[in-house]
């Protein structure tokens, strides 16, 4: 038989069934729990966030890499993951304009001026997220006329659970039960935390992440919510913890490599929630803390570098 | 029963043993012409000591060097040399090579009998070990009297023979501690005995239970030697590894197992080591296993040293399917081959043939630091950021993550879900750090 196939590559010649783009599909498998709640609740509002961002990131991550002559990256399925991370982080009804502004910086700005997947020491839905929440003053004045839907963009309005904790009344808040399977107020993810640990736990099943960073930061901040006053097991619940905690901090590219710097990682980012919730504005507490988080970990990765194998600890 | 012995980090990839591991061991056919490398071990190359047109005789010597680090090598076969020409051997190096044709006939290795093992010294067997050309059989084919030679500062204590076999696919050393398990043992007393130490531990993953028993029921009277069960996961037959399941005790960078008072034998090797002290017989021969899913019938052969592999696999019924990559050695470790004329060296321990739909031959992509290198890692370095420093010549960094410590098993370009090829880095890392420190 012709042996005119043959490849010859360096070892090993065996490897996982894991892939960068197996991954991304995982992730939004374990999206699709809270991505259907969001729908039964916020109908066609949630069908139009889902649709803008995600559209918007392909287009601009297939236009940066033209533009960049380089190969296309869209398959690995990373554009249409932050797309739908981004719309979820978004409340309904929020004007069209402020999710593409908040794509283009995710992608264009966040993600490949930086050299593209791997390369980004922040996670580009949050930043994206981040950056339109601070410059929605000026971006609603600038874009009134435009609006699509009606209402501006404001992360408390109406009164989402997150007001509750400020004011130190969570016992008027919703309930917890409410809280894990149906509470609608805020971000279009906010429809019950038990929809978004259900995709966790699929993610964790799958090994595209690991149980760390999601454990540490909802231990810290249901340890330290108590300790600073506040109602813990409702601090986990409520607002973009959860989604936060399972699906953005646990991004491979913006968080720490070792168990012990994704164990500070962690720490960092659950102290920062509940100072910023409680001490602080609550809309985007989630997401200032993970890009605080992410800040640290280039040093994390140096500094808790594992030990060799035999190595002795330096005295 | 004792617990299950392993070690930390590593992987489970798929075995696949069940091809061959119930295929009795049987002899390949003499091919017409064997090549046979003058170099076929870790040190200094050997000088032919035959010409074109000279009669050799299976087990003849046939090349040898003067250094301390290095192993004769014997003829295979009896026929006439046909000359000695450079050729290019499996990982792709032109050596130095006897090329033989054999005679139609091959006659039976003439044992010697009724030696007396026990009243062996330490000193014979070694001597023993040397002019046999052994090294070891697992895979890196060190040369065995170099080995049992520890430093007089560092004595041994603890001979681990390694029946492990961690490496997917392939079942020789399984077959050989069935079928020769005897000879295995007084292998593994010679072992103890060339190196003072007081115990014989072997260690054996828990998918080759048989093989386990066998060993365990002949050893019940023997108080100095046991058989440990160990977890199935690659790589658990590393020297290093092994070493800290078995007892323990850490191996540190940069050393050797004499550091911690051990010494790690491969099971062939022992073998090898009984068929020299007992009959007389330098290492021609060795066992290989055929397999994959590119292969008719998979096999365990007894193969003369220089057979070329295209011979191996049609005495295994030929290929079948599509076959994409013909791996010399194991799937994880071994090297693939652009055509199949390379020749088995005294380190070939498989041929493994994978086919186009059981093979995934990624592009490298970029990496999206996930971090399942540094976990799968059994040697607990960061093999991205060795990957990292290597792609920008930073080879100083590339040191201070680890590249020298690693022993390129591979885990960590298995779990990649980028297709990074880690380990080719770290070679390269390797030798640019090593040209650096000899400036």
């Amino acid at each position: 038989m012709a042996l005119n196939n043959l490849v010859v590559t360096p070892p090993p010649h065996l490897r996982s069934k894991e892939q960068t783009a197996v991954a991304m599909r995982d992730v939004l498998i374990a999206l699709a729990p809270v991505s259907i709640a969001a729908l039964v609740a916020f109908t066609y509002n949630a069908l139009f966030n889902m649709a803008i961002c995600v559209a918007s990131c392909v287009f601009f991550e297939w236009a940066a890499k033209k533009i960049k002559e380089q190969k296309s990256s869209i398959t690995d399925g990373s554009a249409v993951v932050t797309g739908l991370l981004l719309a979820l982080l978004f409340p309904a009804k929020i004007q069209w304009f402020n999710m593409i502004i908040a794509s283009f910086v995710a992608i264009v700005i966040v993600k490949e001026l930086m050299g593209g997947i791997g390369r980004n020491f922040f996670n580009p839905a949050l930043f994206g997220f981040a950056f339109v929440l601070i410059a929605s003053g000026w971006l609603a004045s600038w874009t009134g006329s435009m609006g699509f839907l009606s209402g501006g963009f404001d992360g408390v309005q109406g009164a989402t659970p997150l007001v509750w904790i400020k004011a130190g009344l969570e016992s008027q808040g919703p309930s917890y039960l409410s809280l894990l399977f149906a509470n609608y107020g805020g971000a279009i993810s906010e429809v019950g935390a038990f929809w978004i640990l259900l995709g966790g736990a699929y993610l964790i099943y799958r090994k595209v992440i690991s149980w760390v960073i999601p454990v540490t930061i909802l231990a810290t901040v249901f340890v330290l919510a108590y300790i600073v006053g506040s109602d813990g097991l409702y601090n986990i619940l409520a607002g973009g913890v959860m989604l936060g905690a399972f699906f953005m901090a646990t991004d491979w590219v913006s968080s720490p490599m070792t168990v012990s710097g994704q164990i500070i990682f962690g720490l960092i980012i659950g102290v920062c929630v509940v100072l910023i919730r409680v001490y602080g504005a609550p809309a985007g507490a989630v997401a200032y803390s993970i890009l605080i988080g992410n800040c640290f970990v280039p040093l994390l990765d140096k500094v808790l570098k594992t030990r060799r194998f035999g190595e002795v600890a330096a005295a | 029963m004792a617990e299950i012995k392993t070690f930390k980090g590593g992987i489970h990839p798929s075995y696949n043993k069940e091809l061959s591991s119930g295929k009795s061991i049987k002899d390949a056919p003499v091919p017409w012409e064997v090549i046979i490398p003058l170099q076929q071990h870790i040190g200094a190359p050997c000088e032919p000591l035959v010409k074109a047109g000279d009669r050799v005789e299976a087990g003849q010597r046939i090349g040898e060097a003067e250094a301390f680090v290095s192993a004769p090598i014997h003829s295979s076969v009896s026929g006439t040399v046909k000359e000695v020409a450079e050729v290019t051997n499996f990982t792709g190096a032109r050596v130095n090579s006897v090329i033989i044709t054999a005679d139609e006939g091959q006659p039976d290795f003439a044992k010697k009998t009724g030696k007396d093992l026990e009243s062996l010294t330490d000193k014979e067997i070694r001597e023993i070990a040397k002019q046999a050309g052994l090294v070891g059989m697992g895979g890196a084919a060190f040369p065995t009297h170099v080995k049992i030679t520890p430093p007089k500062d560092k004595p041994v204590d603890t001979v681990i023979i390694n029946g492990v076999e961690c490496e997917p696919f392939l079942t020789c050393d399984h077959r050989l501690m069935l079928e020769r398990t005897d000879d295995l043992i007084a292998g593994a007393k010679l072992l103890k005995k060339a190196v003072s130490a007081s115990r014989v531990i072997i260690g054996i993953e828990a998918n080759k239970m048989d093989a386990i028993d066998a060993l365990r029921s002949k050893l019940s009277s023997e108080p100095d030697m046991s058989v440990e069960v160990m977890e199935v996961k690659y790589p658990e037959g590393a020297e290093k590894m092994l070493i800290f399941a078995l007892t323990g005790r850490k191996v540190p960078p940069g050393k050797l197992p004499s550091e911690v008072g051990c010494l790690v034998q491969n099971v062939g090797t022992a073998i090898a080591l009984f068929e020299a002290a007992a009959w007389g017989k330098p290492l021609y021969e060795r066992i290989v296993t055929v397999t994959g899913p590119g292969v008719r019938e998979p096999s365990n052969l007894a193969v003369r040293i220089g057979t070329p592999i295209s011979a191996l696999v049609d005495a295994c019924g030929g290929f079948v399917g599509n076959p994409v990559k013909l791996i010399i050695g194991g799937p994880m470790t071994g090297w693939a081959q652009a055509d199949a004329s390379a020749s088995v060296v005294k380190g070939t321990s498989g041929i493994v043939v994978m086919t186009s739909d059981t093979v995934d031959i990624g592009e490298e992509m970029e990496c999206v630091r996930c971090g399942k290198c540094i976990d799968a890692c059994p040697m607990f370095l960061s093999p991205n950021f060795i990957v990292q420093a290597a792609k920008r010549g930073q080879w100083d960094k590339a040191e201070m993550w680890g590249a020298l410590d690693c022993f390129e098993c591979g885990c960590c370009s298995f779990e990649c879900p980028a297709y990074i090829p880690h380990v080719e880095y770290v070679r390269k890392a390797k030798a640019e750090i090593a040209a650096l420190k000899k400036k």
